[in-house]
């Protein structure tokens, strides 16, 4: 700041006077207040007026944004929007725990196979898969106590197994959590299509609106999100539990009895009861496992302690998720309810049907079980854009994946899934039944890389109690990796192939982002105590023009802050126009050399960068190349049409300069509405600084 | 604070120095003022000395003068409040800080006065504050808060 910023002094007419004659005072400006804050030496904070936009359109914009999603957060205020374990829970576990609604089903469609005596074994398969889920969800706590940064699968594969292993875990899971987002909204709008059949017609369109709504949900930010998901998740989880509890009253008073045959049951069938039909109805079972992992990739998102909350919500998770599944199943079995085909009752339904009537109990129970199968891909919105921003960080993903948006959610993660999941939805008509062979395949290799990866990882460190966590999570491996070939091998020909081609595919992708980082970064690096030098090289400037005019004027002046050898190249396919224009030169800028360059083919751009190559060329092989500077003069567009009448031809000639050896682009534009400007560095009367 | 005990102003001038004890005056100021929605100013005075003229180009290239205000906004805007920021110099801080007050037509003046817990609460009082008990046109507040003892 000038003097003139200031007050005027002492005994000055515009001075501050005291009360007292000698008690003067200057009020001194501050003009960075509005946009910056002073931290430290050297060190300021831009405040929020410093990133408002500035033009007509963009305040616009961000007006409509701010309606949409909310006002923009402050990085400082991302403390305040972590999540308490009661918002964690229901954000991170909606998916997993809307599983518990019909995995049972799962089992008794495959055990009906070897008849309706085959179902008692329902209780002992879902024991299994509870097994199962209390070794995996052992796993994950230690993954967040171990990995508080968050990935889950992810960073435990690549921190054990390698990179490969981890982008393999990153790929499947990335897929998984599509396929959530496509699967429950389609299956949501199935459910709301039996009632309403007149909703069958827009399923597609109604799936987008759906994902639509929850994408902006979630950029409203994780608190936000947290209180419009919390209540259906809670009151999903009550309703349940209530079942379960009525149920068990019911089993132990002697008063559960077999439910007449549901509409629409699924006959028995008289195959054998093997091995292999228990593990198929085991690996069926197993989608009640889908989502335990998400807690593990957004441990950050947690309130302090974070890795302590996350791993004790992932207990309550998988205390209720468990609770509830094993309750269903045995409840069922007691009341001999039975699979049916889409259109009939779920055990669920059956369950609440026969331990609360059809009051409102029934109702409620109902209707949350469909609201939370809706909001099952929430839990992909939360942790795929977490997973997206952990790669990016790593370099495996652009690195705008990493950036947080207005309400520091992770915006790209988040409408790049939207995004995917509506092709998804479009690509298969939301047919539940065409994109549930896609779903829950994915998840099972991640499992098995993580359990793996944790296996190693207490070989590593060789704690206490080392060589048991070791056998419990390579006992989950095996178990997941049977349960993820038998998912695989079962739903192959459905479309499960298309995830196993999807997987490698994003693999490579990953890998191809991460070695295109990795060697520019290599490139750009400087060497541990090398000092940028002082340029030695010379400078020359080129100033394209097509017209003696102010703006020409302004871009000569600023080449001559660059370098003394300036030439101004002037490209004409009109000999008669060249004459008027060397006199015009001549009268105006007579100290500046000027190349006329005629192109009889009217081509514009070509013979501009053949002079430059002509230039080069010309340049003694003995010095080191010059730096050349192209300096263009641009007019400034004051508005979005006068933007398609003007500097078309700077445009093209930036464009095609970009990435010339030894070149500089410089543009300089001027202002028709500062005309002050070229009269005072043209030599105008007016004089004055620029 | 009870209700009733509560004290109203229109306006307040409140003088920022970098001490401290700042961050507690612009804090308790900041609440007291929302509920009046009243209009606080803080003023931080650089002094300069009979050497220099009083338009020296001291304050504005003053990272460290910015930085008294900033931070006083920065409190200001943590609890909801946003208050103005005034940076002058003059030849003496306490007649600056009163010729300020009366300008504005303050309801009250207010400052801060840091004291160490560890030797019998000793402070050091200085002159601004007497010159405003003194000449201040209205009430004058003073804070006397602990400084943060220095680990042994």
């Amino acid at each position: 700041m000038n003097r003139s910023d200031r007050e005027p002094s002492g005994g000055s007419p515009g001075s501050l006077p005291g009360r007292k004659l000698a008690d003067r005072r200057v009020r001194v400006k501050r003009p960075h207040a509005p946009y910056f804050r002073y931290t430290g030496p050297g060190q300021m904070v831009a405040t929020k007026a410093a990133s408002a936009p500035t033009t007509p359109g963009g305040r616009l914009v961000a007006r409509l944004k701010a309606t949409a999603i909310g006002r923009p957060l402050a990085n400082e205020q991302e403390i305040l929007e972590r999540l308490p374990k009661v918002k964690a829970l229901p954000i991170f576990s909606s998916d997993a725990i809307s599983s518990s609604a019909y995995a049972t089903d799962e089992i008794l469609k495959v055990l009906i196979l070897a008849g309706a005596a085959a179902l008692t074994w329902s209780i002992g398969v879902a024991l299994a898969i509870a097994l199962m889920l209390t070794i995996v969800a052992f796993s994950y706590r230690q993954v967040c106590r171990a990995y508080p940064s968050g990935g889950g699968a992810y960073v435990v594969a690549r921190e054990n197994l390698g990179p490969r292993f981890g982008l393999v875990a990153a790929a499947a899971l990335m897929v998984d959590y599509v396929m959530t987002v496509a699967v429950s909204t389609a299956s949501a709008i199935a459910n709301l299509a039996t009632a309403f059949p007149v909703i069958g017609d827009v399923r597609i369109e109604l799936g987008a609106l759906t994902v639509i709504l929850v994408t902006a949900a979630n950029l409203r930010g994780l608190r936000e999100s947290g209180n419009i998901f919390a209540l259906p998740t809670y009151l999903f989880v009550g309703t349940a539990l209530l079942a379960v509890g009525v149920g068990l009253v019911d089993v132990f008073t002697g008063q559960a009895h077999h439910l007449a045959q549901p509409p629409y049951a699924i006959p028995p069938e008289s195959q054998t009861l093997t091995i292999f039909l228990l593990l198929r109805a085991f690996a069926g079972g197993s989608v009640a496992l889908t989502g335990v992992e998400a807690i593990a990739n957004g441990v950050p998102a947690f309130k302090p302690p974070e890795a302590r909350n996350a791993a004790n919500t992932l207990i309550i998770m998988a205390v209720i998720l468990g609770t509830l599944f094993i309750g269903l199943t045995f409840v069922g079995a007691q009341y001999g309810v039975r699979a049916t085909l889409d259109q009939g009752p779920t055990v669920l339904g059956q369950v609440g049907g026969a331990v609360f009537g059809n009051g409102i109990l029934f109702v409620t129970l109902q209707v949350s079980a469909a609201l939370i199968l809706f909001l099952a891909c929430n839990t992909s919105f939360n942790a795929f854009p977490r997973l997206a921003a952990i790669l990016a960080r790593d370099g495996y993903m652009p690195r705008q994946f990493a950036f947080r948006g207005d309400r520091l959610a992770f915006s790209w993660g988040i409408v790049v899934l939207a995004a995917v999941a509506v092709a998804m939805l479009v690509a298969f008509g939301a047919d539940t039944h065409a994109l549930i062979p896609l779903y829950s395949v994915g998840v099972f290799i991640c499992f098995t890389l993580s359990q793996t990866g944790m296996v190693l990882h207490w070989r590593k460190e060789r704690g206490p109690g080392w060589l048991w966590r070791s056998a419990v999570n390579g006992f989950g491996a095996v178990l997941t990796a049977v349960v993820f070939l038998i998912v695989a091998s079962e739903k192959f020909r459905e479309g499960a192939w298309m995830v196993l081609v999807f997987i490698p595919v994003l693999f490579a992708m990953m890998w191809f982002v991460g070695r295109q980082y990795t060697a520019a970064t290599r490139q750009l690096e400087l060497r541990p105590g090398q000092v940028v030098p002082h340029p030695h090289r010379e400078e020359r400037v080129v100033i394209p023009v097509s017209a003696v005019n102010r703006a020409v004027g302004q871009a000569i002046n600023v080449a001559r802050t660059i370098s003394d050898d300036i030439r101004c190249v002037f490209i004409s396919d009109d000999p008669e126009e060249t004459e008027r224009f060397r006199d015009e030169w001549q009268e105006h800028v007579p100290d500046v050399p000027l190349v006329v360059v005629e192109s009889p083919y009217r081509a514009l751009v070509a013979p501009l960068l053949a002079y430059l190559e002509v230039l080069d060329r010309g340049w003694p092989d003995d010095r080191e190349k010059p730096v050349t500077f192209v300096v263009i003069p641009e007019y400034v567009a004051r508005s979005w049409w006068e933007r398609i009448l003007y500097n078309q031809s700077s445009r093209r000639l930036r464009t095609a300069l970009l990435g010339r050896p030894h070149t500089v682009v410089v543009n300089v534009p001027y202002r028709r509405d500062e005309p002050g400007i070229f009269e005072s560095i043209a030599g105008g009367g007016r004089g004055g600084g620029s | 604070m009870p209700e009733l005990l509560k004290p109203t102003f229109r306006r307040a001038v409140v003088a920022v120095n970098g001490s401290p004890t700042d961050e507690r005056v612009v804090r308790l100021v900041s609440e007291l003022a929302r509920p009046a929605k009243a209009e606080v100013v803080a003023v931080h005075v650089v002094e300069i000395d009979w050497t220099m003229p009083l338009d020296a180009d001291i304050a504005e290239r003053s990272e460290e003068a910015q930085r008294v205000l900033d931070t006083a906004e920065a409190v200001a805007e943590q609890h909801n409040y946003r208050l103005e920021g005034v940076l002058l110099q003059a030849r003496d801080v306490g007649a600056a800080l009163v010729d300020e007050a009366a300008e504005r037509q303050a309801d009250v003046l207010v400052l801060g006065l840091p004291y160490r817990t560890r030797f019998g609460g000793e402070f050091a009082i200085g002159r601004a504050i007497p010159y405003c008990f003194k000449n201040a046109p209205c009430t004058v507040w003073v804070v006397r808060d602990a400084i943060p003892e220095e680990p042994r």
